[in-house]
């Protein structure tokens, strides 16, 4: 009889405790509801990249040595270097350098090891086509610069929740000039004890 | 109820068309398909709403904006949605049964869209009060996983063959609890008819709505209601997840639209239900014949009725598009169920508290034949 009845407290137990959780699961998707959108509305506002962001690898032709040092960093040795022994000069002559875009990972290496700083990261990311060989980019594509988010008069830039001013939390109507929370790093430097420094 | 507080636009529009000369039997022939279409296009404007109140609602609780461009707010998106369901190329996919695949979504919309039929928006403001209204409904309802069990058979793919047993399995285990829900309301009423269990409802206004007599049967219509409408946390049988989309998953254009229409007219069907069951139909919050009596107007002017009509349509919409609006609400707060967490919560819970609930109804009408209706 009581062990009846014991079953029966259990399970009411449980309904009860069950439908309090539903309503506290509905209060906190309630409350969402007067929140303001945290989304980017993409192809008319857009998040400035952060700094050293790698994006499509820019290239100087007129820097590159030929010394194939990217080829050797790359994890698929992936940069191609097209240069031809000069006899007379006893130089290396660079005919052409190319990058397929489809195929990188946007590691890096190349950048970092390039002896020349002849490569370099931009923050371009929209490399969408529609034929994948034409991410594959020779010397001429990969010398031009990225257009810039903060330039282009037809986006509205955001900036990324770490590079805004103290107390900011929504990118919308922030004033481009007002510096992000935190020091930037020659504020650190120049704080640093004279000692270190010297160092 | 008394005859006085009656908009009835059947006798009006017949007896303009007779003191015309026309004969009786040729103005019921040009009545009869008025309201039939009146109220398929309501059906489809109110799924319209519907899905972009979907999209809108559960864009702003995962604090996106959702459609935004098709319309003011996006408001035509649901109709760009349909467009390009019906230009969609036609698929059946080989090796499939035809017939099948074809009358599979049918039989899922047709009992759909008759169940409207039932559904009560004034004293006369329905198609046909008929005198079986609420068991036709649980009748016509019990179709649907037919077609649902067609299509996914037919299909001739694994996951459609898993959703449409998923969603046979569902919409029986379901049908049982909902159906004794709707015993008790029908118990109290003395009646099938849904014109009748509002009218019940609508002395003392608020204070008279079912949801107060029958608080368990209010909860288990409205769970039963979502499983039956394949709402999340009951949808299993499309559970994209695991089954890619269940039965729909090969069905493409104007099939997989009927499948869609059908769900979600079956969503502002049942929350129609619920509310003319338990909330009172298009009875307002302070009977109407109250407040008529505090203007000092007579409930039989004929301004007082277009207006008491136009409260009693808005009403019984806005109850129902408030418990539309739980459900999306519940579809991003509440996790899906397993099939065995399903099936044991219908017929282990639902259908013990069910029982208990008609069981408990009958001893109070017994006891209390005043409040529970002698």
């Amino acid at each position: 009889m009581f062990g009846f009845l014991k079953q029966v407290g259990d399970y009411t137990k449980d309904a009860v405790s069950a439908s309090q959780n539903i309503a506290r699961g509905l209060s906190v998707t309630f409350d969402h509801l007067r929140r303001r959108p945290v989304t980017v509305q993409y192809p008319y506002e857009k998040l400035i990249p952060s700094e050293r962001y790698r994006g499509r690898i820019h290239y100087e032709f007129d820097k590159c040595i030929a010394c194939e040092v990217c080829v050797r960093v790359c994890p698929i040795n992936l940069p191609v270097v097209d240069w031809v022994m000069n006899k007379a000069t006893k130089k290396k002559e660079l005919r052409n350098y190319s990058i397929d875009f489809g195929v990188c990972i946007f590691c890096g290496n190349c950048v970092e090891y390039c002896p020349t700083n002849c490569l370099s990261m931009t923050e371009e990311y929209e490399l969408a086509a529609f034929d994948r060989h034409s991410l594959n980019f020779d010397n001429v594509a990969l010398g031009r610069l990225p257009t810039n988010v903060t330039t282009d008069p037809a986006v509205v830039a955001l900036r990324e929740l770490a590079y805004l001013p103290k107390g900011e939390m929504d990118p919308h109507g922030v004033d481009p000039n007002r510096p992000r929370a935190g020091k930037l790093p020659e504020q650190v430097l120049a704080d640093l004890p004279k000692s270190e420094e010297t160092n | 109820m008394s005859t006085a507080f009656t908009l009835d636009l059947e006798t009006g529009f017949r007896g303009l068309l007779e003191s015309g000369g026309v004969s009786p039997g040729i103005s019921r022939l040009i009545w009869l398909p008025l309201p039939m279409l009146l109220v398929l296009v309501a059906a489809v404007v109110g799924v319209l709403v519907t899905v972009w109140l979907e999209r809108k609602i559960s864009a702003a609780v995962q604090q996106r904006i959702g459609p935004e461009y098709a319309g003011a707010l996006g408001i035509l998106q649901p109709l760009a949605d349909g467009l390009k369901l019906l230009v969609k190329e036609d698929i059946v996919p080989a090796r499939a049964d035809g017939l099948l695949f074809t009358l599979g979504p049918v039989l899922v919309v047709v009992p759909v869209i008759l169940s409207w039929l039932i559904v009560p928006f004034g004293q006369n403001l329905l198609i046909s009060n008929v005198g079986v209204g609420i068991f036709l409904w649980v009748a016509l309802s019990s179709i649907q996983p037919i077609g649902l069990l067609m299509s996914g058979y037919s299909s001739n793919n694994k996951y459609s063959l898993l959703g449409g047993l998923r969603a046979a399995a569902q919409s029986i285990s379901y049908e049982i609890p909902l159906a004794l829900a709707v015993l008790a309301v029908v118990m109290m009423t003395n009646s099938l008819s849904t014109v009748d269990i509002v009218d019940q409802q609508t002395g003392a206004g608020i204070l008279s709505w079912n949801i107060w007599r029958q608080p368990v049967g209010f909860l288990i219509f409205w769970i039963c209601a979502l499983a039956e409408c394949e709402r999340l946390p009951f949808d299993l049988p499309e559970a994209e997840e695991e089954l890619v989309a269940g039965y729909q998953t090969e069905y493409a254009g104007m099939k997989f639209a009927l499948f869609y229409l059908g769900s979600y007219i079956n969503l502002v069907l049942s929350a129609l239900l619920v509310a003319v069951l338990y909330l009172g139909g298009w009875g307002f919050p302070l009977p109407v014949e109250t407040l008529a009596g505090w203007l000092g107007q007579p409930i039989d002017a004929p301004l007082v009725q277009v207006i008491t009509g136009s409260v009693g349509i808005v009403m019984t919409v806005l109850k129902a598009y408030v418990l539309v609006f739980t459900a999306i609400l519940l579809r991003w707060t509440v996790p899906r169920v397993r099939i065995d967490q399903l099936l044991d919560f219908g017929w282990k819970f639902l259908l013990p508290i069910a029982l208990v609930n008609l069981l408990v109804t009958a001893a109070l009408k017994l006891a209390f034949p005043a409040v529970f209706g002698g």
